[in-house]
């Protein structure tokens, strides 16, 4: 059986240009936020226990807790808002078409009754509030011609609602049943937030043209400005009220988030001025803000999280990311008595974690080479992107080395080093293979067959080569010459992933027809078979370090661990490790297996003795 | 002398024998299970082996030859939830995808007709790969 130890969760999806809205429950100190089809629950004391939700089927877009902290309610791009037990198995409580268009923010009325949706309507209506049982409308909600960003509930009655979008207006609506009452054209630009404060007693709406203005709650009133001096320099693109509706966070393009103290005549004074220590660039400005409890929580468009603490304003902030995009490989190797793994996406990313704590940070590449085979054996890493170089990495800590890279011809299929010494790289093109010591091109050869995949003794002296007609061929390696030793054929279907057992006495195939084998290296023969329990594609594999088990996994979001001493009928069944299909496996020690997949996270499993 | 109507589309038509094997493991229980073969020289599927009550699963699915289609029968026992004792009676068209693909279509064309000889079968499986044979798919689906 294998059970759960640690989840690396992925980070929120940004876009340039715009902000996101994460949501928290301040009782049990937990934030939500969506990441492609998967809504993440996470608590900020306890980062490695994260649960994600991913019963959505188009990509989400915000979630929500209720004032009770019982359900959640979650929106996606299609317009439909899932309302769902936040304990228990996630029953679904009801599902409701909103809108026909993206639905970019949500809120719960506060005694949990209505929720109001708001978003691109295409042209009909842009905003609807509906009661959470039943769906019924509760009002008409016209006045606004573009996309809304953003719309906020009055916590206190009498209940009134807040809509601002990108037709510049924030517009005021008194109900229930919901009327228009009165709109403000005061920004010149997109408003990206409106949140009320926690008393009811104000609302803030901030907008892309750098400025932020105060509203009586009751009224619509305008009644005072953030002041502008000591503004933020970019565009504003959300905001958090303090808990004591005295004071809030702002954050901006400018790569600041700022804190403003707002008096009781409406203006704002700002208080302080938080920045993040960055890697410089876009990826340091800020699009998202929450401010829960004592904690203030900052997002990155580059997805890093930074979190504050409110009563210590000067205190560094704690700091971790995550990856954002699919995480198609992983490995795992000591370095200090901790198990570090590495994890990379298509993007460039590498991020490092450490098991039992979690993100150790982010291997600083100098280049934003995209990554497509990924391969690294203790401190020597080898990348290809998708133009035709391998690069090859030193690693010193979190920083990489520069990179020296070197053409080969064609886009590499895939890449292996030889575990004994890294400085062998063997290297799978298209039409070939090429052997490369160091960064010098030993030898490329053409082997006149579609190759798919590749993998490299430990010890360099043997490669097997992997074709698209699910044939193995086995060479040797002499000097730089590779001479064919045997042709074997078992597959039916072009090869995936080969790779040589640790001890180097056994290796696995594993090909598209959802067909794994673990083969005999000295006999060439077959030592166990029938191990065709996925039901698509398998796209990576591991060894344990001690040889004796097997993992797979494959576009079925499954991961399968087989014994090679028993029969493949008695398996471990890991199903729905990842949302959309695992992508990288690695084995940590004998017990635990990390797997990654398209959900961008990134996941330990215990197994435990059948 | 019975007269034996051809099967519609593959011609093949069915043994008396056949009939009589299944009915003794439905009623008297005799057999764990029956595999049944197309002979094409006699264009008609026969019995080509049964196992006695006391065989498992794992004899049923040694029996099964790697390579070449088989129609079977097996009456799988089991403790429900509520522990009551239940027996129900799968049909396995066995089609490793491995074998001829003349075989594979002269078992698909004959299987309706041969399964409608058969009265009384609860649940049917098909069959391409040994793990599709787990003991596990016949418990699921039977539950």
């Amino acid at each position: 059986m294998a059970e759960l130890a640690e989840t690396y969760a992925c980070v929120p999806t940004t876009e340039r240009g715009r902000g996101i809205l994460i949501s928290g429950d301040p009782k049990t100190d937990t934030i939500a936020y969506c990441n492609g089809r998967s809504v993440i629950i996470r608590r900020l004391d306890r980062p490695l226990e994260v649960s994600v939700y991913g019963e959505h089927a188009y990509p989400a877009t915000i979630a929500r807790f209720s004032p009770n902290g019982e359900w959640v309610a979650s929106a996606d791009v299609s317009g439909t808002v899932r309302i769902w037990g936040r304990h228990g198995d996630r029953a679904l409580k009801n599902e409701f078409r909103v809108l026909s268009g993206r639905i970019d923010d949500l809120q719960w009325s506060p005694d949990c009754q209505r929720i109001v949706a708001c978003g691109e309507g295409k042209g009909k209506s842009f905003v609807r509030a509906f009661m959470w049982d039943s769906g019924t409308n509760v009002g008409e909600f016209d006045g606004h011609s573009r996309r809304v960003l953003s719309c906020t509930f009055k916590p206190t009655r009498p209940f009134r609602i807040v809509t601002c979008g990108e037709d510049f207006l924030v517009n005021f609506y008194e109900g229930p049943p919901f009327r228009f009452k009165l709109s403000h054209r005061e920004h010149s630009n997109f408003v990206n937030c409106a949140r009320y404060s926690p008393d009811g007693s104000k609302f803030i709406t901030v907008s892309s043209d750098k400025k932020g203005v105060v509203y009586d709650g009751k009224t619509g009133e305008k009644m005072g400005e953030l002041s502008m001096e000591d503004g933020h320099k970019g565009s504003i693109y959300a905001v958090s009220w303090g808990p004591d509706s005295k004071q809030v966070l702002t954050v901006s393009a400018d790569k600041t988030a700022k804190i403003w103290e707002i008096m009781d005549n409406g203006s704002g004074k700002l208080k302080k001025t938080l920045s993040c220590p960055g890697s410089g660039g876009i990826d340091d400005m800020l699009v998202g803000c929450l401010w829960q409890n004592d904690h203030l929580v900052t997002i990155s468009l580059g997805g890093t999280f930074s979190l504050f603490s409110a009563s210590n304003l000067d205190e560094t902030p704690i700091q971790f990311s995550g990856h954002m995009k699919t995480v198609s490989a992983v490995a795992s190797f000591i370095q200090n008595g901790q198990n570090i793994i590495l994890s990379s996406s298509y993007d460039g990313l590498i991020n490092k974690w450490i098991q039992g704590v979690g993100y150790g940070g982010r291997l600083g590449k100098k280049d934003n080479a995209q990554i497509k085979c990924f391969a690294v054996v203790e401190e020597e890493l080898i990348i290809s992107g998708f133009d035709n170089t391998v690069r090859r990495y030193s690693l010193h800590g979190c920083e990489c080395s520069d990179a020296e890279s070197i053409d080969v011809g064609s886009q590499p299929k895939d890449i292996n080093l030889a575990v004994q010494s890294p400085e062998l790289a063997l290297v799978a093109t298209d039409s070939g293979v090429t052997i490369l010591r160091g960064l010098t091109t030993v030898s490329t050869i053409n082997l006149g067959f579609a190759v798919t995949a590749s993998a490299i003794a430990p010890d360099g002296s043997e490669a097997i080569v992997g074709g698209q007609d699910g044939k193995l061929h086995i060479y040797s390696i002499r000097g730089d010459t590779l001479t064919e030793e045997a042709v074997l054929e078992k597959h039916r279907g072009a090869i995936s992933v080969i790779r040589y057992s640790p001890d180097a006495s056994l290796f696995a195939s594993a090909d598209i027809n959802r067909e794994a084998v673990v083969w005999d290296r000295v006999a060439k023969e077959v030592k166990l078979k029938n191990m065709l329990y996925h039901t698509a594609r398998i796209n990576c594999l591991a060894w344990s370090p001690d040889s004796r088990m097997v993992a797979t996994g494959s576009l079925d979001t499954c991961v399968l661990v087989y014994e090679v001493d028993k029969p493949a009928s008695s398996r471990i069944t890991i199903k729905g490790a990842h949302l959309g299909g695992v992508y990288g496996l690695a084995f940590s020690d004998e017990n635990s297996v990390i797997s990654s997949g398209e959900d961008a996270c990134v996941r330990v499993w215990r197994l435990t003795g059948q | 002398m019975s007269f034996r109507r051809s099967n519609a589309s593959s011609g093949m038509g069915v043994a008396d024998h056949c009939k009589h094997t299944y009915l003794e493991l439905q009623r008297k229980k005799v057999h764990r299970y029956v595999i049944f073969k197309i002979d094409e020289k006699k264009k008609e599927v026969i019995v080509e082996k049964t196992g006695g009550a006391a065989e498992t699963y794992d004899d049923f699915r040694a029996s099964l030859p790697e390579n070449d289609c088989r129609y079977a029968i097996y009456d799988f026992d089991f403790v429900t939830e509520e522990n009551c004792q239940k027996s129900k009676i799968f049909f396995i068209a066995w089609s490793p995808s491995i074998s001829r693909i003349r075989a594979k279509m002269l078992y698909a064309t004959s299987k309706d007709r041969f399964r409608r000889e058969l009265d009384g079968i609860h649940y049917e499986i098909q069959a391409t790969e040994p793990p599709e044979l787990d003991i596990e798919v016949l418990r699921e689906r039977a539950s």
